[in-house]
């Protein structure tokens, strides 16, 4: 159960001035076009069920989840609220008045029990192949396609790889690679492709076996104990003092380790020590290796096929580790590249954790309006950095489309020389 | 049940049902969260409509204020709901009208240089919009990101620029208005110059919907300035970067900004984004010019000549585009950055006429320290639009007692120097007490007329602007 104290503790509420300033950066106010809809109504619904003058409703519930935790409001916050805290700790009050429904209770339950989500996840690729066979055409999960949904890993990425370090002779330190279950469970090429340009630069990869889900799904939803067992094991096995870096390959994962877990752990009144010493080394690959560079230009191909090029900047990069122009940087400089920013590059792709899956009109809008933006550069190609914005971009482009979505991993693994 | 001030005490269902068949479902909210959602802006005051409605088209519109005339229900319009007056608060209830769907730009025209838009226009989006043919619309109110064309119009906003362009009202050229009755009436047009019937325009803007409801507005728009110098003058006494500012437009040099910085500000603008600001410095002056590369260097010459003159102790000019641009976020942030220090922050805007710059901000920062309040002085020092910045707890009854005390303070202060009360954030509820230091009573009567002759049943924003 969620943390249950009498009366939600929210002093962010009395922080908000009201201005408004995060009402034109939310996906979700830009869509729906009403207050209710926008962060500033949220810290005010919140502010009046503390203050007892709003008793809680189903409805409250819809509008509170109404979100996609993306941190644009935040970001843009002249008063520094601290809205995602805020939201997670009125999500876990609102589970608690409402229950949540059967399908996050078994997401939330395996996401918490990497052993049974490992067991899931194979039957998850069987049935995925299987009911394929007997579903409709029009079948959708949330807003996307059962047949345009990825299919799941042969075996687990971490099972694939070997237990003993990827080492090499001239090895420029270690790093910890945390997978994810985005590379783990259904991307297992992205997680082959970071270990292959990690090796060519001279780092020698380790992948600690027993890591778990990051979490993060957990506790924006506002499951916040169940997270925290998650982010224990992760410290314990990540914190460590012998390594140059810890790196992701999804943003999502990557914002989890570097800001959010402190947060949680404050939130639950644990120890941050720990936490915030790992979040100190934890780096988004595409940022790591443009920093690194040096190290991997006289290793590309310059004859590999160019490609036109765009990008989808992921929400938990810019607002959860602050990592800005990096990517954009890193792709102009690949010699395989023809980068074409689309107008919308750094808007929210509409996918948020669950949100595509609960809100499935709004974030379809959110999406379409990406992907009309992406075909007008003309790109064949349509990068990112989060399994979980490929999964959505991916997942609504139509059959006819000529643009696919790729994690940037494999665009410069296809550029090393073999 | 018809209650204090003749209006409708509450909606009942079959009134509801009938404004309900004018927009239909998704148009409609009248759920306690949606009511919530909309009691605000970022005043203090607050209340709930019995109602929010979410328009789409000037019909829709039209259809409910005849219902509403005829029921004696409150309407309140309402855009991003940024104001910081509390125009846009429905204190007596009834209908919130929210703008915000209506958002379409229905035209660009730069060869006739106006553009047609709904009210909900994001101001920003604007401006995007124009720069692309190398246009842009001069009103730049601090809100412009968020707040609405039709906001804006409400309460005749300003901004930085102003000063040299003129306010949103300088810029209107024509208007559909929805009066209380549900008749619709337009006025001016696609024209800069029109003197055809009475100039109603100045009438609408500013009057925070107590007249009617605006459904589409023409706009004057300009070709971009070909180039820009940006410096900023630091001075150890804020009586000579007063002194530079009022010598300046007494030369008869209009810069397209020239706003003023106190010492408690550049203190948490520069805690908060390190750009190297002078610490030690009593006031700061950012001053922008534009035209053309002549205009904007000869212009240069004279305003360094006379901050010089003023004992500036060091002026450092933006060497590039990033450069202007840190320092106008700087200046952008000092709202931000004064919110950050207690929960609320109050900005109020008293302005004076230039030549009275130093006596204001010597007489508010006596009146700061009279209170012990926590508090910078900013302004848009080229129009003498005051905008002290009050750090405070709305939860502190005592602090808001001496936060009152020094904002009629102020008023009396502005009063006594040919000033007026709000330059550009307009009365909504925030200033209505203190309309009489400003207005006389045959004056005041008058627009009451006006306000009776149009609004006969007081329905459209009972209890604002005058």
């Amino acid at each position: 159960m969620s943390v249950e104290p009498a009366v939600l503790n929210a002093p962010e509420v009395h922080h908000c001035s009201k201005c408004g300033a995060c009402l034109h950066v939310c996906p979700v106010y830009l869509q729906k076009m009403e207050e209710g809809a926008g962060p500033r109504a949220k810290v005010q619904l919140t502010r009046h069920y503390t203050e007892r003058s709003l008793p809680t409703s189903e409805y409250l519930n819809n509008l509170v989840n109404c979100c996609l935790m993306c941190g644009n409001c935040t970001a843009a916050c002249p008063s520094g609220v601290q809205h995602q805290s805020l939201f997670m700790r009125m999500r876990s009050y609102m589970t608690t008045d409402h229950g949540e429904g059967w399908h996050h209770k078994v997401i939330y339950h395996f996401l918490s029990h990497e052993q049974q989500l490992r067991l899931a996840s194979r039957f998850a690729r069987l049935g995925r192949n299987h009911m394929l066979k007997y579903l409709s055409r029009e079948f959708k999960i949330g807003n996307i396609p059962a047949r345009r949904l990825p299919e799941w890993n042969q075996q687990p990425f971490r099972e694939q790889t070997p237990e003993e370090p990827l080492a090499e002779a001239d090895s420029r330190g270690t790093i910890l690679y945390f997978t994810g279950c985005g590379t783990n469970y259904i991307y297992d090429q992205v997680g082959h492709a970071l270990c292959h340009i990690l090796k060519i630069m001279g780092f020698r990869v380790e992948i600690p076996e027993s890591q778990v889900c990051c979490g993060l799904p957990l506790f924006i939803h506002g499951n916040l104990k169940k997270a925290a067992n998650n982010i224990t094991t992760n410290v314990k096995l990540f914190n460590r003092e012998d390594i140059v870096a810890i790196v992701t390959d999804c943003a999502t994962c990557g914002s989890a380790l570097h800001r959010e877990y402190s947060n949680v752990l404050k939130e639950l009144g644990l120890a941050t020590e720990a936490a915030e010493k790992m979040s100190t080394r934890v780096r988004d690959i595409g940022e790591f290796i443009l920093t690194n560079y040096a190290l991997l230009e006289p290793h590309l191909n310059p004859e590999t096929n160019r490609q036109k090029v765009t990008y989808h900047m992921p929400c938990h990069l810019r607002n959860g580790q602050g990592i800005t122009t990096e990517v954009e940087e890193l792709l102009k400089r690949l010699p395989h590249v023809d980068y074409a920013r689309a107008v919308d590059y750094d808007h929210c792709c509409g996918g948020g954790g669950t949100f595509f899956y609960d809100h499935p009109e709004t974030s379809h809008q959110i999406v379409s309006e990406k992907i009309k933006n992406a075909r007008a550069t003309g790109a064949d190609l349509w990068v990112t950095g989060c399994p979980g914005c490929s999964i959505n971009l991916s997942g609504n482009l139509e059959e006819t489309d000529t643009i696919s979505v790729e994690h940037i991993l494999l665009l410069i693994d296809r550029a090393l020389q073999k | 049940m018809i209650g204090e001030g003749g209006y409708q005490q509450s909606m009942n269902t079959l009134i509801k049902k009938k404004f309900h068949s004018i927009v239909g479902d998704d148009h409609f909210r009248d759920r306690p969260e949606d009511l919530i959602s909309y009691s605000y802006d970022a005043f203090t005051v607050e209340a709930a409509p019995d109602l929010v409605l979410l328009p789409v088209s000037t019909t829709q519109i039209s259809e409910i204020l005849k219902l509403a005339s005829e029921h004696r229900i409150p309407v309140t319009a309402r855009g991003a709901g940024s104001s910081i007056c509390g125009a846009p608060v429905p204190i007596h209830g009834g209908i919130v009208l929210s703008m915000t769907m209506m958002n379409k730009i229905l035209e660009t025209n730069t060869a006739d240089r106006y553009c047609i838009v709904e009210p909900g226009v994001i101001n920003g989006d604007l401006q995007v919009e124009l720069a692309k043919t190398g246009f842009f619309y001069p009103p730049d109110p601090g809100s412009m990101a968020f707040s609405t064309i039709g906001g804006n119009l409400a309460q005749n906003a300003g901004g930085p620029r102003c000063l040299k362009y003129g306010v949103t009202s300088d810029y209107v050229l024509g208007m559909e208005v929805v009066l209380a009755s549900g008749e619709v009436i337009r006025f001016g047009s696609r024209n800069v110059k029109d003197v055809t019937g009475y100039r109603l325009s100045g009438l609408f803007c500013g009057s925070e919907g107590t007249l009617g409801i605006v459904t589409e507005i023409t706009l004057k728009v300009l070709p971009q300035p070909e180039a820009y110098r940006t410096v900023l003058a630091v001075f150890n006494n804020l009586d000579d970067s007063a002194a530079t500012v009022s010598d300046i437009i007494g030369a008869g040099i209009l810069p397209a900004a020239l706003e003023l910085l106190d010492k408690v500000l550049i203190n948490v603008v520069e805690d908060a984004n390190n750009i190297g600001l002078p610490r030690g410095a009593e006031g700061l002056l950012l001053i922008e010019v534009d035209g053309s590369e002549e205009q904007v260097e000869k212009e240069l010459a004279l305003i360094t000549g006379k901050a010089r003159n003023n004992n500036a102790v060091d002026i450092q000019q933006a060497r590039t585009p990033a450069e202007r641009e840190a320092l106008w976020r700087a200046r952008r942030s000092l709202y931000s950055c004064m919110a950050r220090l207690k929960p609320n922050c109050i900005v109020e805007d008293a302005t004076v006429p230039a030549s009275k710059l130093p006596e204001m901000i010597r007489g508010i920062r006596a009146i700061i320290n009279k209170y012990g309040l926590l508090a910078g002085i900013s302004a848009h020092a080229g129009d003498g639009n005051m905008h002290p910045l009050i750090s405070c707890d709305m939860r502190d009854q005592e602090e808001m007692e001496r936060v009152d005390k020094a904002i009629e303070e102020i008023f009396k202060l502005a009063m006594a120097c040919n000033g007026t009360l709000s330059g550009e954030h307009g009365i909504g509820i925030a200033k209505r007490k203190y309309l009489s230091m400003s207005i006389d009573e045959p004056t005041l009567n008058f627009m009451h007329t006006l306000k009776h002759a149009v609004d006969p049943h007081g329905i459209l924003n009972p209890g604002k602007a005058i």
